[in-house]
């Protein structure tokens, strides 16, 4: 094995090394520092028990397995000169221009075009302020837009405004992943236009300021110099093992069970789940279909109410649109509809989702609106 | 709740649901009603009859039958008495699942390794699904020659496996002013540990050859979030991986399929999922998932940005608030410890809230960047007990108390929190989360 090549040569003389000549046993701690009362500053601990003693035997084997692994990544990781493997094909500009979307905040990556908070406004009140609200207030737990409230209260709600520190991060996000359910379906002016209404709206321009592809870098964004670069590790504990506080002193703080706002009802008093499947395989294969696409694609708004969503209970709601017919219905639900309530993106915005499984979907939900036939 | 030991009452409850599913579904709803208060009157034996039919010197009916040929399950599934063991989420968490995270049930996972379907969600765009033959890398930007690469090419490059774990930042996220979680796998359960395969970063770099001024890397997902973060170019080239297997066979789609980034001991949002282009350049991008998000704002209203290393960090398992004790008596404390600066070289444990310590044997596989499992035998004298875990890694870095991190950060900076977690047992053995001082 160690004549195959030199590649191995230094992985031979590793295990070559291990086998032969054993490292003395280390001591498993290297603790830099301590200080105080009852502090071990950097010593082991002491190896009287059978555990012990295991420590530093499992690590001495172990660390051998441990550096074949770093090794074997290293080989692999060879230096070698660009293009040595040839594998893949030159991107063409054409290709890289359809997926080059990124914008920094100097404003490399901009493209042409314009737009005004005024140009964005009704677009903002069609595509964004379900979620975000019509000032930017943020719906629900949808984020929060718009605001200027000092970020050293207690929970201040980050906002564009107080806490973004380039307005092309802005751009960027907007162009890349919003709205939401439609992602990269605005055109370039458009989203400059949103992106003009969400400064608009935390008084960082004027309501018919253009913004532009050579102007969006400068707006100076209240927090620019609001951020500094990480400097863990930021705390120092001790290996402290014996008399490390008063007893006496301790005291429970906080208690989770207090509050109750976690689910327990997997491991707590609850035997009617170990007998769930039975009950899922009573009901039929459309239901438990319409089930897990409504809980996946459509709860998000028809549960709470969101972009005029008919709610899943509202009787009266859904009996009105069962009554359009349950084909127009599901039509609506797979190709996206715009009512005069609200906006219904196709498939919710799931496009991988069959005809059939939004159908099941939307029966689930006339059925849990007592609205079915 | 009863006064039974938490894992006692369990015990009668699965046994309870196991005689009801072989009943019509009212008998098993009458049985399930009565059982219960069975069970809560600690009536023991009358519980268990039940199933005596099946206990020594009994023999069952699987013993007495034949079970299911090959190919009845052509991918197989754990039994169906593991049915619990599933991801979970806590709904008011986040508005959407669409965009969202579940948690992995650390409590009921063994050794180091998470399970392909266990392992924690998040998404920003929820899950595509990508068809490998229609799936592209492109790497650009500041290079000699930018290239496009299919899955089959990608595969064909020398590949490493590495075991390494992810976690997602903002684990425990949701403590930093009080305990609020009554689980493990809410408290601890955004983190993972897999065996990833692919081509080491630096290759696929060497491949296109990177130009001299290219300091910083733009990572962007094909979802519909278009996931972007920045990584400084030394990362890159050091430990970085792009992965398309885990565990031995292609990532999942919650994991990225077909190709994703693996930053190993970095926050898991760089690890951007649904890998689609490589972008070099000169200047960090400040993309949202770097700025507004991904930031730890700190008490004076200034934020700290490209916190990207999880440091050391140590949690017990065993017991925790879903797996109580029984009755007094010998027991072994387990936990996971993880740095993401290197290896574990040593977890301690104490029983009294932090009065004193012993030193846990590290179990099993102790690498760098991954999950490495830990033990200490304990003789449980039945009374109310607070344990805790403090972990150490080969830099000699000692994980903090959370009131040492509250002191440095204040609790509005949502991530990294990785302090010394109590768990408190109550005369009895139930377990609950709860913060000392």
């Amino acid at each position: 094995m160690c004549r195959l090549s030199r590649t191995f040569v230094g992985l031979c003389a590793l295990l070559a090394g291990s086998a032969c000549t054993p490292e003395p046993a280390q001591p498993p701690v290297s603790v830099a520092s301590g200080s105080g009362a009852g502090t071990m500053a950097v010593a082991a601990p002491p190896e009287t028990t059978p555990s012990a003693t295991r420590i530093g035997s499992t690590a001495r084997n172990i660390g051998t397995l441990d550096d074949i692994e770093e090794l074997s990544v290293a080989i692999a990781a060879e230096r070698r000169p660009s293009g040595y493997f040839g594998y893949g094909d030159p991107a063409t500009p054409e290709q890289i221009a359809g997926w080059d979307i990124d914008v920094r905040p100097d404003g490399k990556g901009l493209p042409p075009g314009s737009g005004t908070a005024e140009q964005g406004e009704a677009l903002y009140e069609e595509k964004c302020s379900t979620c975000h609200g019509v000032f930017g207030e943020g719906e629900g737990r949808w984020p929060k837009l718009a605001g200027d409230e000092p970020l050293t209260g207690e929970r201040p709600e980050k906002t564009v405004g107080n806490y973004w520190p380039y307005a092309s991060t802005l751009w960027d996000y907007v162009h890349r992943a919003m709205p939401f359910y439609e992602p990269q379906s605005l055109s370039d002016d458009e989203v400059y236009s949103v992106v003009a209404y969400v400064l608009y709206l935390n008084e960082l321009i004027e309501y018919d300021f253009e913004l532009n592809q050579s102007n969006l870098a400068a707006v100076e964004m209240p927090n620019r110099d609001g951020f500094f670069v990480d400097p863990r590790p930021d705390v120092v504990n001790a290996v402290c093992m014996e008399d490390c506080k008063n007893p006496d002193d301790i005291r429970i703080t906080w208690d989770s069970t207090e509050l109750g706002v976690t689910p327990t009802q997997h491991f707590q008093d609850d035997v009617a789940d170990a007998a769930a499947p039975a009950a899922v395989a009573s009901a039929t294969l459309d239901d438990a279909v319409g089930q897990r696409v409504y809980d996946q694609a459509c709860k998000t708004c028809h549960g709470p109410g969101l972009a005029g969503a008919p709610v899943v209970g509202d009787a009266p709601a859904w009996a009105a649109r069962r009554d359009q017919g349950l084909d127009v219905l599901v039509r609506h639900a797979v190709e996206g509809f715009q009512g005069e309530a609200g906006y219904m993106p196709a498939k919710g915005g799931q496009v991988q989702l069959g005809d059939d499984e939004v159908a099941a979907a939307v029966s689930y939900m006339l059925q849990n609106s007592g609205a079915a036939d | 709740m009863s006064d039974k030991p938490a894992g006692q009452r369990r015990d009668l409850k699965a046994l309870l649901a196991q005689e009801a599913g072989k009943l019509p579904q009212p008998e098993r709803r009458a049985f399930l009603a009565n059982g219960l208060t069975l069970a809560g009157g600690a009536m023991l034996g009358s519980a268990t009859s039940a199933a005596a039919a099946n206990l020594p010197p009994e023999v069952p009916p699987w013993t007495r039958s034949v079970g299911r040929g090959v190919v009845t399950v052509p991918y197989g599934m754990p039994s169906r008495y593991e049915q619990d063991i599933v991801r979970r989420t806590v709904p008011w968490l986040t508005a959407s699942a669409i965009s969202s995270i579940s948690f992995t049930p650390l409590h009921r996972l063994k050794g180091i390794i998470t399970p392909n379907g266990l392992v924690f969600e998040r998404y920003h765009g929820g899950v595509p699904e990508i068809d490998p033959a229609e799936h592209r890398l492109m790497v650009h930007g500041l290079v000699d020659r930018p290239l496009i690469f299919t899955m089959d090419d990608l595969m064909r490059f020398p590949s490493v496996s590495v075991i390494r774990f992810i976690e997602c930042p903002a684990n425990g996220g949701m403590e930093w002013r009080g305990a609020q979680m009554e689980a493990l796998q809410f408290t601890h359960g955004m983190l993972s540990c897999c065996e990833w395969t692919g081509v080491p970063l630096a290759t696929l770099l060497q491949e296109v050859g990177v130009s001299a001024e290219a300091k910083w890397l733009l990572a962007e997902g094909a979802d519909g979030s278009g996931m972007s973060r920045s990584i400084p170019l030394e990362k890159a080239l050091d430990d970085s991986i792009v992965v398309y297997a885990q565990n031995g066979e292609m990532l999942r789609p919650e994991q990225g399929y077909p190709l994703r980034l693996l930053n190993p001991g970095w926050e898991g949002n760089t690890s951007v999922k649904w890998l689609r282009r490589l972008e070099l350049g000169d200047a960090a991008w400040y993309h949202r998932e770097e700025t507004s998000k991904y930031t730890d704002l700190m008490p004076d209203g200034r934020a700290r940005k490209f916190s990207w290393v999880q440091e050391t960090n140590s949690v017990i398992t065993f017991p925790c608030p879903e797996n109580g004790l029984k009755q007094a008596g010998k027991y072994e404390i387990e936990g996971l410890a993880w740095s993401g600066r290197g290896r574990i070289k040593r977890v301690d444990v104490s029983v009294d809230g932090g009065v004193s310590w012993r030193s846990a044997r590290v179990k099993g596989l102790i690498l760098p960047k991954a999950l490495t499992r830990f033990g200490l035998e304990w003789d449980w004298d039945g009374g109310p007990a607070l344990l805790q875990s403090r972990a150490v890694d080969e830099t000699g870095y000692v994980q903090p108390t959370l009131a040492q991190l509250r002191e440095a950060r204040g609790v509005e900076s949502i991530y990294h929190k990785n302090a010394i977690h109590t768990w408190r047992v109550a005369e009895g053995g139930g377990v609950t989360n709860v913060q000392i001082e």
